[in-house]
């Protein structure tokens, strides 16, 4: 039986994965992740996909995501070694107050930048709504919403950069 | 895309935040197109997956905290009395300008200009001044990194130097730029609002910082910060006013900065806000169209025009 749905897609399109995965840093390892990718999406299967293309290329990009976000953690714990501040990550609630204190920086970062940014944020970057929904429920133009974003994001953009 | 910044390192890497919020969204992620940027060089995938990792966990630590409440208002900050830049905050700043500078005599000078009338100020250290009309600032030749504002409205494009902050002090309000491109207006308000970079407000009392698209507008003792559409900031230059709920009186003063005559507002609808985007251009061809963008009557008075409720 020929592979039907989101398989199909996946193998119609195997070449152009693996020129994305390469240009997104995984270099010569893009065939060994393209199997890893294919194996992660074919294991969250659940219900159809309305564009099986675009996922395929958010979960590659994710992916890549979660690699950089290790790495990066990697490189951290090293550093710390290196200057002696021991190799532990915090100890399991010194790491929840340190994330709670994370969220409260953000939620104060955002309240900052006005009411309608810090909700527009929150309702398509946190709860995932679409743009166009959260634009109708706000009464605002797509641009407005593309904005508020844009201006969310370099606000936690320079938070990062302040806190590391 | 806007244009490709190739100083990742330096602040926020604005290129690199535009794709994470492009390619995380369906209706706009084009994945050949973001190939093709990520092709284009190999620093790219880097600076993507930073912005991309930022996002991603600032949502995940609000995700995890659904608790941690967000004011509706965001709170005004409370000030310290403000000191006059001839005090303690400029023996700190000479600190950090260093001896040369200290040595050189002062040789202060002012630049005004008449209603209508920009000017564009290079200074010495690189950076640039842009003065709007009916405005004046005072500057030294021999301490660049330092102007005093003292009426009307500025855009600074400083040559960031960590070690040689530029100071600017606006009427009562003292700046330190953060490397940077901002806005400085004095009148009824006095307001700095952020292209790019950051600047700090009243760095010895209440040290706010402000980035790129914020702004704030002192009101007696109290900070009010507000935000901006970063390329709206100094769009004057262009020829164009942007206003997000500003009161008639102030707009009517910025307008007026660009006219050979001064537009004036009708006290009941003084504090009336107003939103919009006014064409100077159009305005000192005409001002009466003015009227139906603001919903007022405009009427030639004497000294200029005056805007007033319509009947």
């Amino acid at each position: 039986m020929p592979p039907t749905g989101l398989e199909a897609v996946f193998l119609a399109n195997r070449d152009k994965l693996v020129r994305f995965l390469t240009a997104r840093g995984a270099g010569d390892a893009a065939e060994d992740l393209v199997q890893d990718l294919w194996l992660k999406v074919a294991g969250r299967m659940d219900g159809p996909i309305a564009n099986p293309l675009a996922y395929l290329y958010r979960a590659a990009d994710m992916l890549m995501i979660d690699r950089y976000r290790s790495r990066r953690q990697a490189e951290l714990r090293e550093q710390d070694w290196a200057e002696g501040q021991g190799p532990e990550a915090p100890p399991g609630t010194e790491r929840a107050v340190a994330a709670r204190q994370t969220a409260e920086q953000v939620a104060a970062t955002l309240a900052g930048l006005g009411e309608r940014t810090a909700t527009v944020f929150r309702r398509v970057r946190v709860d995932g709504i679409a743009q166009r929904q959260v634009a109708a429920e706000l009464g605002v133009s797509i641009s407005t919403i593309e904005s508020d974003l844009r201006m969310a994001a370099h606000a936690l953009a320079a938070l990062k950069e302040r806190i590391g | 895309m806007s244009q490709d910044r190739n100083s990742p390192m330096h602040g926020v890497d604005t290129v690199a935040i535009d794709w994470a919020l492009r390619m995380a969204d369906p209706a706009r992620a084009d994945w050949d197109a973001f190939t093709d940027w990520l092709e284009a060089d190999p620093g790219h995938a880097e600076r993507y997956d930073r912005a991309a990792m930022t996002l991603l966990d600032a949502e995940q630590a609000l995700a995890a905290h659904p608790d941690v409440p967000v004011p509706i208002e965001p709170e005004p900050v409370r000030r310290r009395p403000l000191r006059w830049i001839g005090g303690a905050v400029a023996a700190a700043l000479v600190g950090a300008i260093g001896v040369t500078a200290w040595q050189d005599r002062p040789q202060p000078y002012a630049i005004e200009t008449a209603a209508g009338q920009t000017r564009r100020i290079p200074l010495s250290d690189g950076s640039v001044v842009t003065l709007a009309g009916l405005s004046r600032i005072e500057l030294d030749h021999a301490e660049p990194r330092r102007a005093m504002l003292s009426r009307g409205e500025a855009l600074f494009q400083v040559r960031h130097d960590a070690r040689h902050p530029f100071a600017v002090q606006a009427g009562a309000v003292a700046l330190v730029d953060l490397g940077t491109v901002f806005d400085v207006r004095l009148g009824q308000q006095t307001r700095v609002a952020v292209a790019e970079g950051a600047v700090m407000v009243d760095p010895k009392g209440a040290a706010l910082r402000l980035d790129a698209g914020q702004a704030v507008t002192v009101e007696g003792d109290r900070l009010i910060r507000s935000t901006v559409q970063p390329d709206e900031v100094g769009g004057w230059r262009e020829g164009r006013l942007a206003f997000d709920g500003a009161p008639l009186g102030m707009v009517a003063e910025d307008v007026s900065r660009f006219l050979a005559q001064p537009v004036t507002v009708a006290a009941a609808i003084a504090t009336r806000p107003f939103r919009g985007t006014i064409d100077l251009e159009a305005v000192r061809h005409d001002p009466a169209v003015l009227g139906p963008l603001m919903d007022v009557k405009v009427r030639r008075v004497a000294s200029g025009w005056t805007l007033e409720p319509r009947e």
